[in-house]
């Protein structure tokens, strides 16, 4: 289910509507949505998110919820991505059963083959150059640092934080299965346009 | 293959209709300051809890992240084991059915209590209520109880403007047909009056911010609520 070639995945911003985030993110080729959304109602998180799976489901694209397990569930989404103070990969997989799809924030390889043997489906690692979209207090890890994790583990690595059209390469050229962007699209004048040039990037790596 | 899923629903729903009427009759909401996942005040709270009365303990920190939850929920059930209360955690029906609770209390706002079948198994689900019309969904969508209010004055909710009084909660509790607790404003003088307008039981919070006077009003509480 997750794609086995370079692929593009859209967190959704936190100040802004995440339905219509989706959308351009979709429209401009996105493999990958998750909706992010820390301070929204359990009811409102529902029903975005029962909207951007419906919108996935015509695009072929595959729908995560981050940290709730529950409203994933609820929304029948394809998947829940858990950052380290989530619930634990292990519990998460229990409730959702083997069909789903479990992705895993991790910043080391140690935790990356904690989430593997967690039975998570894929990893994502940074923060790889510096971000504007979250309070970050450890230095970026330069994309040379994915190559640590990509040796650690056999499940997918997906590069995230301060990703743009400038560097979206350099991740790619060093082994990640895939880019996960915010402000790259959410914060772009034409954001349908800012993911689709990200698409194109990614496509142009995979026939290198 | 959905007619099956509705009944199958039915039927458990109906299985567990005995066990709404026999709820406790108070519910302890916990004070929302524990800085972190040892759950200091709630287990100090809970050490006062006499045998004799058992209680709905809902967990409520949302100030702490879902692996802090997952913790502090697993060390509360541990402690009530002793205990016939009935231990549930605010909003969020994963971690509970993690840590083995109860139920679950999910807010007004909270996800529609029928879109939680799958996770569900034998989990209570209570919801919050502040209206007539939200009271009756939650009692639609499956919920076993509610709480109502703020039914008196209370200090934390001032800001959302007067309180609910006790008409309106004696229309919903009539309105409904699960067990309905009423909070806000709840002391041991005015519990009598909330199960005169009908409702089940009380839930509160403040009320037990202070561990020296807990024993005497868990037990005041006591002699109200099961007389």
């Amino acid at each position: 289910m997750i794609p086995d070639h370079p692929f593009l995945c859209f967190i959704t911003d936190e100040i802004r509507y995440p339905v219509e985030q989706a959308r351009h993110a979709l429209g401009g080729g996105a493999a990958m949505i998750q909706l992010r959304h820390k301070s929204a109602s359990g009811e409102q998180l529902y029903r975005w998110s029962v909207e951007i799976r419906d919108i996935c489901r015509k695009c072929n694209a595959i729908f995560m919820v981050n940290d709730r397990v529950d409203i994933a569930i609820a929304s029948d989404a394809d998947g829940v991505h858990l950052g380290q103070q989530d619930l634990p990969a292990a519990e998460a997989r229990k409730l959702l059963g083997s069909s789903k799809i479990l992705g895993v924030s991790v910043s080391s390889p140690q935790e990356a083959v904690n989430a593997e043997n967690e039975n998570a489906d894929y990893v994502g690692f940074g923060h790889i150059f510096p971000t504007s979209s979250k309070e970050k207090y450890t230095v970026p890890t330069g994309p040379e640092a994915i190559g640590r994790i990509i040796q650690a583990v056999r499940i997918p690595v997906v590069a995230i934080g301060g990703i743009n059209q400038e560097n979206a390469h350099l991740p790619i050229a060093a082994g990640a299965s895939g880019i996960a962007v915010i402000a790259a699209i959410s914060r772009a004048e034409d954001p349908e346009a800012a993911a689709g040039k990200l698409v194109r990037l990614l496509e142009l790596n995979r026939l290198r | 293959m959905k007619t099956i899923q509705i009944a199958a629903e039915s039927q458990t729903n109906s299985a567990d209709e005995p066990s709404r009427a026999s709820l406790p009759r108070l519910c302890i909401v916990s004070c929302g300051r524990e800085p972190d996942s040892s759950g200091t005040m709630l287990l100090a709270l809970m050490e006062k809890l006499p045998a004799t009365m058992p209680c709905i303990v809902q967990i409520r920190e949302k100030q702490l992240a879902a692996a802090s939850l997952l913790s502090l929920s697993r060390r509360v059930k541990a402690m009530s084991n002793a205990s016939q209360s009935l231990i549930v955690l605010n909003e969020r029906i994963d971690i509970a059915a993690a840590a083995g609770l109860a139920g679950v209390h999910l807010p007004e706002s909270g996800c529609p209590p029928d879109k939680l079948t799958p996770l569900r198994h034998k989990m209570l689900i209570g919801k919050s209520s502040h209206s007539l019309e939200s009271a009756l969904d939650a009692d639609i969508r499956g919920a076993d109880y509610l709480i109502f209010g703020p039914v008196f004055d209370t200090p934390s909710k001032r800001r959302y403007g007067s309180p609910q009084g006790l008409d309106k909660l004696e229309a919903v509790c009539h309105a409904v047909g699960i067990p309905v607790f009423a909070i806000g404003g709840v002391t041991t003088e005015n519990a009598q009056r909330c199960l005169s307008a009908g409702a089940h039981g009380v839930a509160a919070l403040s009320l037990f911010n202070d561990n020296a006077t807990v024993s005497g009003i868990l037990y005041n509480l006591e002699q109200v609520l099961y007389r």
